[in-house]
């Protein structure tokens, strides 16, 4: 072979190395101080912010939800009829967030999409942040929410159980179910990288992973329990998820308001959470890879070209669900209806309702057909915002702008949000607090998976050209 | 009663590991004694050792029927203990039986499936092991009992066999 | 019903079932004093929300006149004066989507009940009552002396974060039908009257029990100007209204 033959050969595999993660293998233990380097190295930087966040957290949470509790929901800005408001979307937005984690974690590992596996710990935080905020923007709606453990099914002296006609109490079941599953779910992959951590740690944080780790050290037996867990676990927390999102959609299908009394709301809202999940999950990849250590290594351009795929994806099947709905009411012919969509689109919010078509479909579909644009990882935060800010809207549109017109127009009133605003921004914060915090703690790569993608990962020659071939290890 | 100790070697792969496997054999060590600390799961075919049994499916499936009891108990008994009437629904109504039902019965699969890793596991433990920390670095270790008066020929068996390091293995704090 | 065997998820009601209490309105009659207003409020013990929260849609009232018109005085189109309250239908929308069965339906009066000490306060049936005459308690209204003195003992003082809406009146109800059963004869046409029909001075409303065809409720109800409200939803309120017979609404 000449000279220039081997050299654009060894090119074109440097070129493939320098893409693909999983065909870049490193020694284990450079992998282990790389992520252990980016858990413990913390700038100043971090600290500001961190200091920052835990003031919102304080006042613009903690404090004004004491004040909402002691005061009542009247200093918000609910009225009749808009008897749901922002609480509600701030509810059904934080469960959205949620399920991109189990969508990586758990559906991308049923397909066996390898590209999942330095991210797969980073997005199942976001699923149990996200349901912690979720819960907390419950629990702000109720009126009276130190009486909330009525939604328990418990054995009391008056016989009195829950309401199971009620979806508010599937939502209660579904909820806490996925809550549960998903804390394992993210905790059991989690046991190796601990005990590795425990192994290359000193003083109180060996302690902690001492604890956390409940004596791993990676006999086959243990292996064995483990995988075979996280195995049913992929496979049966996908329905679960699928079920969680339904069911909120029920809260609004199951009534009888014009635009909530919809079919197509179930499969909506779940394509609807996929996909501010999976924007939520971009945005959150690009921090990680350029604020963090070495995690340049371990996020690529490979990975956001992929995210950015499933965004495209995720985009036009949620466009084709809005459509269903948008058109079949349009149709329809119902008086109210009309009404209520010459709100949505003509009233005084008729902005919020074109900014989400734009968010969510012209802006994707115009951008995230480009593999350059994809990859490029401040262009995907933009996108990816884009879409969680329009999917909010669109959550918005449905619950208050909705509630507004209905089949007593003398009741017809604008709902205003008061303290919702302060407490949005807190559960926010709360959110980006809890990551931070999470990231100092624990590893946020799961080194052995990844070691175990770039076992699977060989280059094979198939006539002149070098192929990669992936092992299925199961 | 030859006396039995318990020895640790460390191999920087899978594949001296598995030859030090077969020669361990070859020595008279039964498959029982031969235990494999690994720092990524490696699969019992590749060290052809016999199938590792789990508990963790059938307390999956038990969970589940649990599960799918407690459910029944919420759908099918609970409303009769304070009848009381709604809307335009009898006492048990229809499709919600199957949401509880549903949600209960994953609750129970997979509350299972965690507990009977614990279990199988017998976590969480905190007494001493074998173990050396290079495992979680990617090394592979062979944890094997070889009888007190045969320990130089396993040691240079293992050593052959290309084990960065063979020690009689201390059970440490983890 | 069905001839099948199969369980019928639904309640065994018929469609046509009447129950036991009733109203009429007659909108033709209705001169829009909101006498009726006040009066609920005072015997139910309906706080006073305020200038500001009242301009925010919030006043508290369990009946409310509705009246829609265009055009500027002299040459103004009206529809007549509606008071809607509480239809306590026989299929109630608010029902089922309590979570904690605050909102329950009462088999005795055939009413639909709020248990005000069962509700946590999430407004789901407020949102899925289609007349939205569902009311909530969005904070813990002063009343300033002495108009504290003024409370009805038979009704429960309601605090913050709870639902409440019209109730037939039921305290006099009960208490018609305690005497009654006490004097052993059944109720009398009449005998029992809400605080909204005792008052209005048109005399619109008529209250009974109209499973009783021979109560003035029942026989008023069999009018030829009968409507129901959102009747097409299925809810069978228990509240009919008579329009379309007035003078003044055939010519404006």
């Amino acid at each position: 072979m000449s000279a220039t033959a081997e050299t654009s050969e060894q090119f074109e595999l440097g070129k493939m190395r320098e893409e693909h993660l999983m065909l870049d293998p490193r020694p284990r233990g450079e992998m282990n101080s790389w992520v252990m380097d980016a858990m413990k190295t913390t700038s100043w930087k971090f600290w500001v912010i961190f200091a920052v966040l835990s003031v919102v957290v304080a006042v613009c949470l903690f404090y004004t939800w004491g004040y909402l509790i002691a005061e009542g929901i009247g200093v918000a800005g609910l009225t009749r009829p808009v008897y749901w408001g922002v609480f509600l979307v701030n509810t059904v937005f934080w469960i959205g967030i949620s399920h991109a984690g189990t969508f990586v974690s758990a559906l991308l590992r049923v397909f066996k999409a390898e590209y999942r596996r330095p991210f797969t710990r980073a997005a199942e935080l976001m699923t149990t942040f996200g349901l912690v905020q979720a819960g907390l923007s419950i629990f702000m709606h109720m009126g009276r929410v130190w009486l909330s453990y009525w939604l328990f099914p418990y054995p009391n002296e008056r016989t009195l159980w829950p309401n199971f006609h009620s979806p508010l109490s599937w939502d209660f079941l579904a909820i806490n179910t996925y809550l549960l599953a998903s804390t394992m779910y993210l905790f059991m992959p989690l046991i190796p990288d601990i005990a590795m951590a425990r192994d290359r740690s000193t003083g109180w944080r060996k302690t902690l992973y001492r604890i956390l780790s409940l004596g791993f050290r990676g006999t086959e037996g243990e292996w064995t329990h483990l995988r075979t867990a996280m195995n049913i676990f992929a496979f049966a927390i996908l329905p679960v998820m699928f079920s969680v999102h339904t069911i909120v959609a029920w809260d609004f299908a199951a009534a009888i308001r014009p635009g909530w009394n919809s079919t197509i709301f179930g499969p909506y809202f779940v394509i609807g959470a996929l996909h501010s999940g999976i924007a939520a999950v971009a945005m959150v990849l690009v921090v990680i890879r350029a604020r963090m250590k070495n995690m340049k290594y371990f996020i690529r351009p490979e990975h956001f070209n992929a995210l950015g795929t499933l965004m495209l994806l995720v985009s036009m099947g949620w466009a084709y669900f809005f459509f269903n709905d948008y058109m079949v009411q349009w149709y329809g012919g119902n008086s109210v209806t009309d009404a209520l969509q010459h709100f949505h689109e003509r009233g005084p919010l008729g902005w919020m309702w074109f900014g989400m078509l734009i968010l969510n479909i012209v802006i994707p579909w115009a951008t995230l057909w480009s593999k350059k644009i994809r990859s490029t990882p401040w262009a995907l935060f933009a996108v990816g915002l884009g879409i969680n800010i329009g999917m909010w809207f669109e959550r918005y549109i449905i619950i208050p702008i909705s509630l507004t017109v209905n089949y007593m127009p003398f009741t017809w009133r604008a709902y205003v949000p008061a303290v919702e605003i302060p407490l949005s921004i807190g559960t926010l914060a709360f959110f980006i607090l809890l990551y931070m915090t999470a990231s100092r703690l624990i590893p946020l790569v799961p080194v052995w998976e990844v070691q175990e993608g770039q076992m699977a990962h060989t280059l094979r020659k198939v006539g002149k050209e070098t192929i990669v071939s992936v092992a299925d290890l199961e | 009663m030859t006396d039995k100790h318990l020895y640790l070697a460390v191999f920087a792969d899978i594949d001296p590991a598995v030859q030090a496997v077969d020669r361990l054999r070859e020595l008279g060590v039964s498959d029982e004694d031969i235990n494999i600390i690994s720092g990524i799961p490696v699969t019992q075919k590749m060290l052809g050792r016999p199938r590792q049994w789990t508990n963790v499916p059938r307390l999956a499936l038990g969970g589940a029927i649990a599960g799918f009891l407690a459910g029944a108990f919420l759908a099918f008994v609970v409303p009769y203990l304070y009848p009381l009437h709604v809307g335009r629904q009898g006492i048990i109504p229809g499709p919600p039986t199957f949401v509880v039902l549903f949600e209960l019965t994953m609750l129970g699969l997979m509350a299972s499936t965690f507990l009977g890793v614990f279990l199988d596991s017998r976590f969480p433990t905190y007494s001493p092991k074998e173990y050396v920390p290079a495992i979680s670095d990617g090394r592979v270790a062979l944890l094997f009992v070889c009888p007190a008066d045969m320990e130089a020929k396993f040691i240079q068996a293992m050593e052959t066999c290309g084990a960065d390091s063979v020690q009689p293995a201390e059970a440490q704090k983890l | 019903m069905s001839q099948t065997n199969l369980p019928d998820f639904k309640t065994e009601q018929s469609l046509d079932e009447t129950g036991k209490w009733g109203m009429v309105i007659d909108q033709d009659l209705c001169t829009g004093c909101q006498a009726c207003v006040v009066a609920c409020a005072m015997e139910n013990n309906i706080p006073i929300v305020g200038e500001s929260d009242a301009a925010y849609n919030r006043a508290m009232y369990w009946i409310r006149t509705e009246r829609f018109w265009s055009g500027v005085y002299p040459d103004v189109k009206a529809t007549p004066f509606q008071p809607v309250l509480c239809q306590q239908c026989g299929f109630a929308p608010c029902e089922p989507v309590c979570p904690v069965f605050a909102s329950v339906h009462s088999e005795t009066e055939q009413l639909n009940l709020q248990v005000y000490n069962r509700c946590v306060g999430t407004r789901y049936c407020g949102n899925n009552c289609p007349y939205i005459v569902r009311i909530f308690n969005w904070r813990d209204y002063k009343r300033p002396e002495p108009l504290d003195n003024q409370l009805n003992p038979d009704v429960t003082v309601r605090r913050r974060g709870v639902m409440e809406k019209c109730t037939f009146c039921v305290q006099r109800i009960r208490k018609a039908v305690d005497k009654a059963e006490s004097e052993r004869r059944s109720v009398a046409d009449g005998e029992v009257q809400p605080a909204c029909v005792q008052t209005c001075p048109a005399n619109a409303l008529i209250f009974g029990q109209i499973d009783d065809p021979t109560s003035q409720v029942s026989r008023a109800a069999a009018s030829g100007r009968a409507v129901k409200l959102l009747e097409e939803l299925g809810t069978l309120p228990r509240i009919t209204y008579l329009k379309g017979g007035s003078d003044y609404v055939r010519n404006s």
